[in-house]
Protein backbone atom coordinates (compact mmCIF):
# COMPACT_ATOMS: atom_id res chain seq x y z
CA UNK A 1 0.00 0.00 0.00
CA UNK A 2 3.12 2.24 0.08
CA UNK A 3 2.31 4.15 -2.98
CA UNK A 4 4.23 7.71 -3.27
CA UNK A 5 7.97 7.80 -3.41
CA UNK A 6 9.64 10.05 -0.88
CA UNK A 7 13.20 11.48 0.15
CA UNK A 8 13.31 10.61 3.57
CA UNK A 9 15.76 11.38 5.75
CA UNK A 10 16.15 10.04 9.11
CA UNK A 11 18.25 10.75 12.04
CA UNK A 12 20.35 8.22 14.80
CA UNK A 13 20.98 10.08 17.64
CA UNK A 14 23.22 6.87 18.73
CA UNK A 15 26.80 5.57 17.33
CA UNK A 16 25.88 3.45 14.24
CA UNK A 17 28.92 1.24 15.52
CA UNK A 18 27.22 0.31 18.86
CA UNK A 19 24.50 -1.62 18.47
CA UNK A 20 21.18 -0.95 20.34
CA UNK A 21 17.85 -0.91 20.35
CA UNK A 22 17.05 2.11 18.56
CA UNK A 23 19.87 1.51 16.00
CA UNK A 24 18.53 -1.46 15.41
CA UNK A 25 15.65 -0.15 14.62
CA UNK A 26 16.56 3.00 12.79
CA UNK A 27 18.68 0.43 10.19
CA UNK A 28 15.70 -2.36 10.06
CA UNK A 29 13.25 0.84 8.82
CA UNK A 30 15.66 2.66 6.66
CA UNK A 31 15.93 -0.90 5.09
CA UNK A 32 12.35 -1.67 4.74
CA UNK A 33 11.86 1.86 3.30
CA UNK A 34 14.47 1.06 0.95
CA UNK A 35 12.87 -2.16 0.00
CA UNK A 36 10.01 0.04 -0.91
CA UNK A 37 11.93 2.29 -3.03
CA UNK A 38 11.82 5.22 -1.31
CA UNK A 39 15.31 7.13 -1.88
CA UNK A 40 16.67 6.92 2.16
CA UNK A 41 19.16 8.38 4.08
CA UNK A 42 20.27 8.42 7.60
CA UNK A 43 22.24 10.80 9.29
CA UNK A 44 24.12 8.61 12.77
CA UNK A 45 27.01 9.81 14.86
CA UNK A 46 29.93 6.86 13.81
CA UNK A 47 33.89 6.35 14.26
CA UNK A 48 36.18 7.41 11.42
CA UNK A 49 36.80 4.08 10.31
CA UNK A 50 33.18 2.33 10.33
CA UNK A 51 32.04 0.41 7.65
CA UNK A 52 28.88 2.04 6.89
CA UNK A 53 25.89 0.87 4.88
CA UNK A 54 25.36 3.38 1.52
CA UNK A 55 22.32 4.73 2.88
CA UNK A 56 23.90 5.83 6.21
CA UNK A 57 25.81 9.50 5.98
CA UNK A 58 28.56 9.80 9.07
CA UNK A 59 27.88 12.84 11.47
CA UNK A 60 31.12 12.65 13.03
CA UNK A 61 33.03 11.04 16.06
CA UNK A 62 30.69 10.46 19.29
CA UNK A 63 31.59 10.51 22.41
CA UNK A 64 30.58 8.44 25.69
CA UNK A 65 28.45 9.74 28.57
CA UNK A 66 26.95 7.62 30.70
CA UNK A 67 22.92 7.76 30.44
CA UNK A 68 20.08 5.60 31.51
CA UNK A 69 22.27 2.83 33.51
CA UNK A 70 24.37 2.49 30.46
CA UNK A 71 27.20 4.35 28.48
CA UNK A 72 25.24 5.89 25.51
CA UNK A 73 27.75 7.54 22.22
CA UNK A 74 26.08 10.15 21.33
CA UNK A 75 27.28 13.40 19.54
CA UNK A 76 26.63 17.34 19.72
CA UNK A 77 28.45 20.72 19.50
CA UNK A 78 28.93 23.04 16.68
CA UNK A 79 30.64 21.16 13.88
CA UNK A 80 27.68 18.86 14.53
CA UNK A 81 25.07 21.02 14.31
CA UNK A 82 26.72 22.59 10.94
CA UNK A 83 27.18 19.23 9.38
CA UNK A 84 23.35 18.45 10.54
CA UNK A 85 22.22 21.46 8.79
CA UNK A 86 24.31 21.17 5.56
CA UNK A 87 22.53 17.50 5.68
CA UNK A 88 19.58 19.18 5.91
CA UNK A 89 20.20 21.67 3.54
CA UNK A 90 21.90 19.17 0.93
CA UNK A 91 19.64 16.44 1.13
CA UNK A 92 16.00 18.22 -0.29
CA UNK A 93 13.93 15.64 1.94
CA UNK A 94 9.98 15.64 1.70
CA UNK A 95 10.01 14.52 5.40
CA UNK A 96 12.67 14.06 8.50
CA UNK A 97 12.40 10.94 10.94
CA UNK A 98 13.76 12.22 14.06
CA UNK A 99 14.43 9.26 16.89
CA UNK A 100 15.10 9.89 20.34
CA UNK A 101 14.67 13.92 19.40
CA UNK A 102 14.46 14.36 23.75
CA UNK A 103 18.38 13.58 24.52
CA UNK A 104 21.25 15.93 23.46
CA UNK A 105 22.57 14.10 20.53
CA UNK A 106 21.96 15.19 16.52
CA UNK A 107 18.34 14.19 16.27
CA UNK A 108 17.68 17.28 19.08
CA UNK A 109 19.99 19.35 16.33
CA UNK A 110 18.33 18.70 13.54
CA UNK A 111 15.06 18.95 15.30
CA UNK A 112 16.45 22.72 15.89
CA UNK A 113 17.67 23.59 12.65
CA UNK A 114 14.85 22.10 10.46
CA UNK A 115 11.56 23.33 9.46
CA UNK A 116 8.44 21.54 7.58
CA UNK A 117 7.27 17.95 8.23
CA UNK A 118 9.01 16.43 10.50
CA UNK A 119 8.27 13.35 13.55
CA UNK A 120 9.70 12.24 15.93
CA UNK A 121 9.91 8.82 17.51
CA UNK A 122 10.53 8.54 21.56
CA UNK A 123 11.76 5.35 22.22
CA UNK A 124 12.81 5.81 26.47
CA UNK A 125 11.05 5.05 28.78
CA UNK A 126 12.12 5.70 32.56
CA UNK A 127 11.73 7.65 35.78
CA UNK A 128 14.93 8.46 36.35
CA UNK A 129 14.91 10.89 33.04
CA UNK A 130 13.55 13.22 35.19
CA UNK A 131 17.79 15.09 35.08
CA UNK A 132 17.02 15.20 31.09
CA UNK A 133 13.54 16.22 30.92
CA UNK A 134 14.15 18.81 33.60
CA UNK A 135 15.26 20.99 30.93
CA UNK A 136 12.22 20.56 28.92
CA UNK A 137 11.62 24.39 28.84
CA UNK A 138 14.38 24.60 26.54
CA UNK A 139 13.21 21.33 24.41
CA UNK A 140 9.82 22.50 23.93
CA UNK A 141 10.22 25.11 20.94
CA UNK A 142 11.74 22.23 19.52
CA UNK A 143 9.78 19.63 20.83
CA UNK A 144 6.86 20.98 19.40
CA UNK A 145 7.92 21.47 15.73
CA UNK A 146 7.75 18.22 15.12
CA UNK A 147 4.52 17.16 13.21
CA UNK A 148 3.66 14.48 15.03
CA UNK A 149 4.91 12.19 17.73
CA UNK A 150 5.44 8.55 17.85
CA UNK A 151 5.90 6.63 20.91
CA UNK A 152 7.29 3.05 20.48
CA UNK A 153 5.04 1.95 23.66
CA UNK A 154 2.45 2.86 26.17
CA UNK A 155 5.47 3.54 28.77
CA UNK A 156 6.91 5.32 26.32
CA UNK A 157 3.69 7.51 25.86
CA UNK A 158 3.64 8.23 29.54
CA UNK A 159 6.83 9.65 30.06
CA UNK A 160 6.63 11.79 27.52
CA UNK A 161 3.26 13.26 28.78
CA UNK A 162 4.79 13.05 31.83
CA UNK A 163 7.34 15.19 30.92
CA UNK A 164 7.28 17.29 27.69
CA UNK A 165 3.38 17.89 28.24
CA UNK A 166 2.94 16.21 24.97
CA UNK A 167 0.68 13.45 23.40
CA UNK A 168 1.46 10.78 21.00
CA UNK A 169 0.56 7.57 18.87
CA UNK A 170 1.93 4.21 20.02
CA UNK A 171 3.41 2.60 17.52
CA UNK A 172 5.44 -0.44 18.34
CA UNK A 173 9.31 -1.50 17.25
CA UNK A 174 9.15 -3.71 14.31
CA UNK A 175 10.85 -6.98 13.84
CA UNK A 176 10.97 -9.35 10.75
CA UNK A 177 8.67 -12.03 11.98
CA UNK A 178 9.35 -14.01 8.96
CA UNK A 179 13.03 -14.90 10.63
CA UNK A 180 12.02 -16.20 13.73
CA UNK A 181 8.63 -18.01 12.54
CA UNK A 182 10.42 -20.95 10.95
CA UNK A 183 13.46 -21.67 13.40
CA UNK A 184 14.05 -25.38 13.48
CA UNK A 185 13.94 -27.38 17.29
CA UNK A 186 17.72 -28.35 18.13
CA UNK A 187 17.61 -31.23 20.63
CA UNK A 188 20.79 -29.38 22.52
CA UNK A 189 18.67 -27.07 23.88
CA UNK A 190 15.41 -29.05 24.01
CA UNK A 191 13.80 -30.12 27.79
CA UNK A 192 13.53 -28.48 30.86
CA UNK A 193 15.18 -25.48 29.82
CA UNK A 194 15.51 -22.03 30.70
CA UNK A 195 16.61 -19.62 27.84
CA UNK A 196 17.88 -16.00 28.90
CA UNK A 197 19.54 -13.30 25.76
CA UNK A 198 21.05 -10.22 26.67
CA UNK A 199 24.11 -8.54 28.18
CA UNK A 200 23.56 -10.57 31.30
CA UNK A 201 26.18 -8.23 32.80
CA UNK A 202 24.16 -5.07 33.28
CA UNK A 203 22.42 -5.80 36.46
CA UNK A 204 18.93 -4.64 35.06
CA UNK A 205 18.62 -6.83 32.27
CA UNK A 206 17.70 -9.23 35.58
CA UNK A 207 19.93 -12.22 35.24
CA UNK A 208 20.69 -12.59 38.98
CA UNK A 209 17.17 -12.93 39.78
CA UNK A 210 16.43 -15.82 37.86
CA UNK A 211 19.84 -16.79 39.68
CA UNK A 212 17.96 -16.34 43.20
CA UNK A 213 15.26 -18.70 41.29
CA UNK A 214 16.96 -21.28 40.73
CA UNK A 215 17.80 -23.57 43.76
CA UNK A 216 14.79 -23.44 43.86
CA UNK A 217 13.51 -24.66 40.78
CA UNK A 218 15.96 -27.28 40.35
CA UNK A 219 14.58 -28.92 43.85
CA UNK A 220 11.40 -29.59 41.64
CA UNK A 221 12.92 -29.75 38.24
CA UNK A 222 16.31 -31.76 39.42
CA UNK A 223 16.84 -31.97 35.34
CA UNK A 224 16.25 -28.11 34.30
CA UNK A 225 19.09 -26.01 32.49
CA UNK A 226 19.63 -22.40 31.75
CA UNK A 227 21.25 -21.49 28.71
CA UNK A 228 22.22 -17.50 28.40
CA UNK A 229 23.15 -15.99 25.58
CA UNK A 230 24.65 -12.29 24.82
CA UNK A 231 27.85 -10.80 24.89
CA UNK A 232 29.78 -10.47 28.15
CA UNK A 233 32.23 -12.45 30.52
CA UNK A 234 30.88 -14.82 32.33
CA UNK A 235 33.05 -16.29 34.80
CA UNK A 236 32.10 -13.31 37.17
CA UNK A 237 28.19 -14.39 36.77
CA UNK A 238 29.51 -18.04 37.31
CA UNK A 239 31.45 -17.29 40.79
CA UNK A 240 28.11 -16.17 42.23
CA UNK A 241 26.20 -19.43 41.28
CA UNK A 242 25.73 -22.31 44.05
CA UNK A 243 28.81 -24.78 43.06
CA UNK A 244 26.05 -27.48 43.05
CA UNK A 245 24.12 -25.49 40.40
CA UNK A 246 26.58 -24.08 37.90
CA UNK A 247 26.05 -27.28 35.68
CA UNK A 248 22.60 -26.48 34.98
CA UNK A 249 24.29 -22.85 32.91
CA UNK A 250 25.47 -23.04 30.08
CA UNK A 251 26.83 -19.57 28.79
CA UNK A 252 26.42 -19.52 24.71
CA UNK A 253 28.30 -15.76 24.51
CA UNK A 254 26.99 -14.51 21.43
CA UNK A 255 24.97 -15.82 19.24
CA UNK A 256 23.72 -15.43 15.45
CA UNK A 257 19.79 -14.02 14.57
CA UNK A 258 19.43 -17.65 12.91
CA UNK A 259 21.00 -19.36 16.27
CA UNK A 260 17.90 -17.38 17.66
CA UNK A 261 15.23 -18.40 15.80
CA UNK A 262 16.11 -21.93 16.76
CA UNK A 263 17.04 -21.12 20.47
CA UNK A 264 13.71 -19.90 20.73
CA UNK A 265 12.03 -22.67 18.83
CA UNK A 266 13.80 -25.18 21.43
CA UNK A 267 13.79 -23.58 24.73
CA UNK A 268 11.02 -24.75 26.95
CA UNK A 269 10.69 -21.43 28.51
CA UNK A 270 12.44 -18.26 27.59
CA UNK A 271 12.98 -15.52 30.45
CA UNK A 272 13.25 -12.11 30.73
CA UNK A 273 13.46 -10.86 34.04
CA UNK A 274 14.70 -7.25 33.63
CA UNK A 275 14.06 -4.83 36.85
CA UNK A 276 13.78 -1.88 34.36
CA UNK A 277 14.88 0.49 31.68
CA UNK A 278 12.91 -1.10 29.44
CA UNK A 279 10.67 0.74 27.12
CA UNK A 280 9.77 -1.89 24.46
CA UNK A 281 11.36 -5.14 24.54
CA UNK A 282 12.17 -6.11 21.31
CA UNK A 283 13.62 -9.72 22.60
CA UNK A 284 10.27 -10.62 23.79
CA UNK A 285 8.29 -9.61 20.33
CA UNK A 286 11.55 -11.88 18.77
CA UNK A 287 10.84 -14.57 21.55
CA UNK A 288 6.78 -14.64 20.87
CA UNK A 289 7.29 -14.71 17.10
CA UNK A 290 9.69 -17.86 17.37
CA UNK A 291 7.36 -19.69 18.99
CA UNK A 292 9.10 -19.62 22.80
CA UNK A 293 6.68 -19.19 25.88
CA UNK A 294 7.82 -16.18 27.52
CA UNK A 295 8.21 -15.48 31.36
CA UNK A 296 9.09 -11.97 31.86
CA UNK A 297 9.26 -8.87 34.55
CA UNK A 298 5.91 -7.35 35.09
CA UNK A 299 7.91 -3.76 33.99
CA UNK A 300 5.23 -1.56 32.75
CA UNK A 301 6.57 -2.27 29.11
CA UNK A 302 6.54 -5.73 29.06
CA UNK A 303 2.81 -6.43 30.96
CA UNK A 304 1.56 -4.32 28.00
CA UNK A 305 3.73 -6.26 25.04
CA UNK A 306 2.23 -9.52 26.50
CA UNK A 307 -1.05 -8.66 27.15
CA UNK A 308 -0.81 -8.12 30.69
CA UNK A 309 -0.22 -11.76 31.12
CA UNK A 310 -2.21 -13.16 28.00
CA UNK A 311 0.61 -13.78 25.53
CA UNK A 312 3.26 -14.64 28.13
CA UNK A 313 3.73 -15.62 31.95
CA UNK A 314 4.50 -12.53 33.98
CA UNK A 315 5.57 -12.08 37.82
CA UNK A 316 6.47 -9.30 40.05
CA UNK A 317 9.66 -7.84 39.04
CA UNK A 318 12.93 -8.46 41.43
CA UNK A 319 10.29 -11.22 43.49
CA UNK A 320 12.67 -14.33 42.67
CA UNK A 321 10.28 -16.47 44.80
CA UNK A 322 7.38 -15.57 42.38
CA UNK A 323 9.50 -16.45 39.52
CA UNK A 324 10.54 -19.57 40.49
CA UNK A 325 6.62 -20.50 41.04
CA UNK A 326 5.44 -19.42 37.80
CA UNK A 327 8.71 -21.39 36.29
CA UNK A 328 7.71 -24.44 38.11
CA UNK A 329 3.91 -24.23 37.26
CA UNK A 330 4.61 -23.67 33.56
CA UNK A 331 7.68 -26.60 33.25
CA UNK A 332 5.09 -29.03 34.73
CA UNK A 333 2.40 -28.20 32.56
CA UNK A 334 2.70 -28.47 29.09
CA UNK A 335 -1.03 -27.41 27.75
CA UNK A 336 -0.65 -23.91 29.52
CA UNK A 337 2.98 -23.63 27.98
CA UNK A 338 1.17 -24.61 24.45
CA UNK A 339 -1.72 -22.21 24.72
CA UNK A 340 0.88 -19.43 25.76
CA UNK A 341 2.97 -20.10 22.67
CA UNK A 342 0.04 -20.51 20.03
CA UNK A 343 -1.56 -17.24 21.16
CA UNK A 344 1.98 -15.43 21.87
CA UNK A 345 2.77 -16.57 18.20
CA UNK A 346 -0.18 -15.21 16.95
CA UNK A 347 0.26 -11.89 18.52
CA UNK A 348 3.89 -11.45 17.11
CA UNK A 349 2.37 -10.68 13.58
CA UNK A 350 1.17 -7.09 14.76
CA UNK A 351 5.13 -6.36 15.44
CA UNK A 352 6.30 -7.70 11.91
CA UNK A 353 7.64 -4.97 9.70
CA UNK A 354 5.20 -5.31 7.54
CA UNK A 355 2.20 -3.78 9.87
CA UNK A 356 4.43 -1.76 11.99
CA UNK A 357 6.39 0.55 8.62
CA UNK A 358 2.91 0.75 7.11
CA UNK A 359 1.57 2.57 10.40
CA UNK A 360 4.30 4.48 10.11
CA UNK A 361 3.91 5.02 6.55
CA UNK A 362 -0.01 6.73 7.61
CA UNK A 363 2.10 8.91 9.92
CA UNK A 364 4.31 10.20 7.40
CA UNK A 365 1.49 11.29 5.29
CA UNK A 366 -0.93 12.73 7.74
CA UNK A 367 2.18 15.57 8.41
CA UNK A 368 2.94 15.90 4.44
CA UNK A 369 -0.44 17.46 4.26
CA UNK A 370 0.96 21.08 4.34
CA UNK A 371 2.85 19.96 0.81
CA UNK A 372 5.67 21.83 1.85
CA UNK A 373 9.36 20.38 2.06
CA UNK A 374 11.48 20.09 4.60
CA UNK A 375 13.98 23.11 5.23
CA UNK A 376 16.88 24.97 7.02
CA UNK A 377 14.68 26.41 9.75
CA UNK A 378 14.29 30.33 9.08
CA UNK A 379 15.52 31.06 12.84
CA UNK A 380 18.70 29.15 12.31
CA UNK A 381 19.62 30.34 8.51
CA UNK A 382 19.37 34.35 9.97
CA UNK A 383 21.48 33.15 12.99
CA UNK A 384 24.46 32.13 10.79
CA UNK A 385 23.80 35.53 8.60
CA UNK A 386 24.03 37.42 11.45
CA UNK A 387 28.05 35.27 12.56
CA UNK A 388 28.68 36.40 8.46
CA UNK A 389 28.64 32.84 7.46
CA UNK A 390 28.26 31.85 3.64
CA UNK A 391 25.13 30.41 3.62
CA UNK A 392 24.66 27.27 1.09
CA UNK A 393 22.29 27.50 -1.77
CA UNK B 1 25.15 56.36 29.48
CA UNK B 2 26.16 53.70 31.84
CA UNK B 3 22.92 52.25 31.55
CA UNK B 4 23.11 52.59 27.98
CA UNK B 5 25.13 49.55 26.90
CA UNK B 6 22.97 47.54 29.20
CA UNK B 7 19.79 48.89 27.85
CA UNK B 8 20.70 48.11 24.45
CA UNK B 9 21.38 44.51 25.20
CA UNK B 10 18.07 44.00 27.01
CA UNK B 11 15.94 45.90 24.22
CA UNK B 12 17.71 43.58 21.72
CA UNK B 13 16.94 40.43 23.32
CA UNK B 14 13.63 41.47 23.88
CA UNK B 15 13.07 41.89 20.39
CA UNK B 16 15.16 38.57 19.66
CA UNK B 17 12.82 36.69 22.35
CA UNK B 18 9.55 38.41 20.98
CA UNK B 19 9.93 37.19 17.17
CA UNK B 20 11.13 34.33 18.61
CA UNK B 21 8.08 34.02 20.16
CA UNK B 22 6.15 34.99 17.26
CA UNK B 23 7.66 32.41 14.81
CA UNK B 24 7.15 29.30 17.24
CA UNK B 25 3.34 30.80 17.19
CA UNK B 26 3.04 30.54 13.15
CA UNK B 27 4.76 27.13 13.13
CA UNK B 28 1.71 26.05 15.53
CA UNK B 29 -0.95 27.79 13.96
CA UNK B 30 0.72 25.80 10.97
CA UNK B 31 0.55 22.45 12.08
CA UNK B 32 -2.90 23.25 13.55
CA UNK B 33 -4.29 24.33 9.83
CA UNK B 34 -2.17 21.30 8.62
CA UNK B 35 -3.63 18.58 11.01
CA UNK B 36 -6.96 19.73 10.40
CA UNK B 37 -6.64 19.77 6.65
CA UNK B 38 -5.58 16.15 7.29
CA UNK B 39 -8.28 15.29 9.50
CA UNK B 40 -10.97 16.79 7.81
CA UNK B 41 -10.05 14.36 4.33
CA UNK B 42 -10.17 11.24 6.58
CA UNK B 43 -13.04 12.44 7.79
CA UNK B 44 -14.95 13.25 4.60
CA UNK B 45 -13.83 9.77 3.26
CA UNK B 46 -15.20 8.39 6.33
CA UNK B 47 -18.63 9.65 5.30
CA UNK B 48 -17.95 8.03 1.55
CA UNK B 49 -17.33 4.93 2.98
CA UNK B 50 -20.16 5.14 5.27
CA UNK B 51 -22.36 6.00 1.72
CA UNK B 52 -21.09 3.11 0.14
CA UNK B 53 -22.00 0.54 3.31
CA UNK B 54 -25.42 1.97 3.27
CA UNK B 55 -25.86 1.40 -0.53
CA UNK B 56 -24.38 -2.35 0.31
CA UNK B 57 -25.55 -5.64 1.18
CA UNK B 58 -24.44 -5.35 4.84
CA UNK B 59 -26.61 -2.48 5.76
CA UNK B 60 -30.77 -3.67 6.15
CA UNK B 61 -33.33 -0.44 4.83
CA UNK B 62 -33.80 0.59 8.47
CA UNK B 63 -29.70 1.21 9.28
CA UNK B 64 -29.04 2.11 5.43
CA UNK B 65 -31.73 5.00 5.93
CA UNK B 66 -30.66 5.63 9.17
CA UNK B 67 -26.66 6.06 7.99
CA UNK B 68 -27.43 7.49 4.87
CA UNK B 69 -28.64 10.23 6.92
CA UNK B 70 -25.63 10.56 8.80
CA UNK B 71 -23.17 10.69 6.36
CA UNK B 72 -24.86 13.40 4.64
CA UNK B 73 -25.16 15.33 7.54
CA UNK B 74 -21.63 14.54 8.23
CA UNK B 75 -20.48 15.97 4.94
CA UNK B 76 -22.51 19.58 4.51
CA UNK B 77 -22.36 20.23 8.00
CA UNK B 78 -21.30 23.37 8.98
CA UNK B 79 -18.06 24.15 10.85
CA UNK B 80 -20.88 24.45 14.25
CA UNK B 81 -22.66 21.32 13.91
CA UNK B 82 -19.70 19.02 12.19
CA UNK B 83 -19.41 17.95 16.09
CA UNK B 84 -22.56 16.57 16.22
CA UNK B 85 -23.04 15.00 12.80
CA UNK B 86 -19.91 13.52 12.98
CA UNK B 87 -21.01 11.89 16.46
CA UNK B 88 -24.06 10.79 14.64
CA UNK B 89 -22.33 9.37 11.74
CA UNK B 90 -19.88 7.04 14.85
CA UNK B 91 -23.13 5.97 16.43
CA UNK B 92 -24.55 4.86 13.45
CA UNK B 93 -21.55 3.24 11.98
CA UNK B 94 -21.15 1.80 15.73
CA UNK B 95 -24.95 0.19 15.93
CA UNK B 96 -24.39 -1.36 12.29
CA UNK B 97 -21.07 -2.76 12.77
CA UNK B 98 -22.24 -4.12 15.92
CA UNK B 99 -24.63 -5.64 14.40
CA UNK B 100 -23.37 -7.15 11.27
CA UNK B 101 -20.59 -9.00 13.20
CA UNK B 102 -22.42 -12.10 12.37
CA UNK B 103 -22.61 -12.21 8.92
CA UNK B 104 -20.00 -11.69 6.51
CA UNK B 105 -20.02 -11.88 3.00
CA UNK B 106 -16.52 -11.35 0.93
CA UNK B 107 -17.46 -7.82 -0.70
CA UNK B 108 -18.60 -6.38 2.42
CA UNK B 109 -16.02 -7.38 4.58
CA UNK B 110 -13.46 -5.27 1.79
CA UNK B 111 -15.61 -2.49 3.10
CA UNK B 112 -15.57 -2.75 6.38
CA UNK B 113 -11.94 -3.20 6.69
CA UNK B 114 -11.50 -0.05 4.56
CA UNK B 115 -13.63 1.52 7.39
CA UNK B 116 -11.35 -0.17 10.17
CA UNK B 117 -8.10 1.15 8.12
CA UNK B 118 -10.07 4.18 7.53
CA UNK B 119 -11.16 4.90 11.31
CA UNK B 120 -7.54 3.80 12.41
CA UNK B 121 -5.75 6.61 10.38
CA UNK B 122 -8.48 8.80 11.81
CA UNK B 123 -7.86 7.97 15.33
CA UNK B 124 -4.15 8.85 14.73
CA UNK B 125 -5.15 12.04 12.81
CA UNK B 126 -7.40 12.92 15.95
CA UNK B 127 -4.52 12.66 18.29
CA UNK B 128 -2.20 14.35 16.49
CA UNK B 129 -4.58 17.31 15.84
CA UNK B 130 -5.82 17.32 19.34
CA UNK B 131 -1.69 17.97 20.23
CA UNK B 132 -1.48 20.80 17.95
CA UNK B 133 -4.09 22.68 19.08
CA UNK B 134 -3.40 21.89 22.80
CA UNK B 135 0.30 23.38 22.49
CA UNK B 136 -1.18 26.70 21.00
CA UNK B 137 -3.60 26.97 23.06
CA UNK B 138 -0.82 26.90 25.46
CA UNK B 139 1.25 29.38 23.76
CA UNK B 140 -1.66 31.64 23.73
CA UNK B 141 -1.99 31.82 27.44
CA UNK B 142 1.43 33.03 28.28
CA UNK B 143 1.46 36.49 29.20
CA UNK B 144 3.80 37.81 27.01
CA UNK B 145 2.36 36.23 24.00
CA UNK B 146 -0.90 38.38 25.28
CA UNK B 147 0.40 41.50 26.29
CA UNK B 148 2.29 42.27 22.39
CA UNK B 149 -0.71 40.37 20.82
CA UNK B 150 1.67 38.28 19.04
CA UNK B 151 -0.90 35.79 17.40
CA UNK B 152 -2.40 38.82 15.42
CA UNK B 153 -5.65 38.38 14.31
CA UNK B 154 -5.33 34.40 13.79
CA UNK B 155 -8.89 32.71 15.64
CA UNK B 156 -7.55 30.52 19.04
CA UNK B 157 -7.52 27.33 17.78
CA UNK B 158 -10.49 24.79 19.05
CA UNK B 159 -11.21 21.62 19.82
CA UNK B 160 -13.91 19.97 19.08
CA UNK B 161 -16.07 17.45 20.89
CA UNK B 162 -16.71 14.86 18.68
CA UNK B 163 -12.78 14.19 18.60
CA UNK B 164 -12.91 12.15 21.88
CA UNK B 165 -15.70 9.61 20.70
CA UNK B 166 -15.21 9.33 16.77
CA UNK B 167 -15.74 5.60 16.90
Amino acid sequence: MLSKLLKIGIVCPYSWDTPGGVGNHVRDLAEYLIAQGHDVSVLAPASEDALLPSYVVNAGKPISIPYNGAVARILFGPVAYSRVRNWIAEGNFDLLHLHEPAIPSISLLACWAAEGPMIGTFHAAAKHQKIIFAIGPILEPAIEKLSARIAVSEAARLTLTDHLDTDAVVIPNGIYASRYMHGSPQSKWQGNTIGFIGRFEESRKGLSVLLDALPVISRFAPDVKVFVAGPGDPEEVIKKIDPELRTRFEFLGKISESDKADFMASVALYVAPNTGGESFGIILAEALAGGACVVASDIPAFADLLGHGQYGALFESENSTELAKVIIDLLRNQDKRMDLTKSGKAHAQIFDWSVVAEQIYSVYEMSMVGGSKVRVAQDSRSWSRFLSKEEKP
Amino acid sequence: MRYLIPAIIFVLFAIWYLTFLARRLDRLHHRVDNSWANLDVLLQKRAAVALEIAHSDIADPASSLLLTGAAYQARDASIQYRSNAESGLSGALGLLLEDSRHLETAADSQLLTELSALTDKIRVAIAIHTDAVSRSQMLRRKFVVRTFRLAGNAPLPVTYEFEADVL
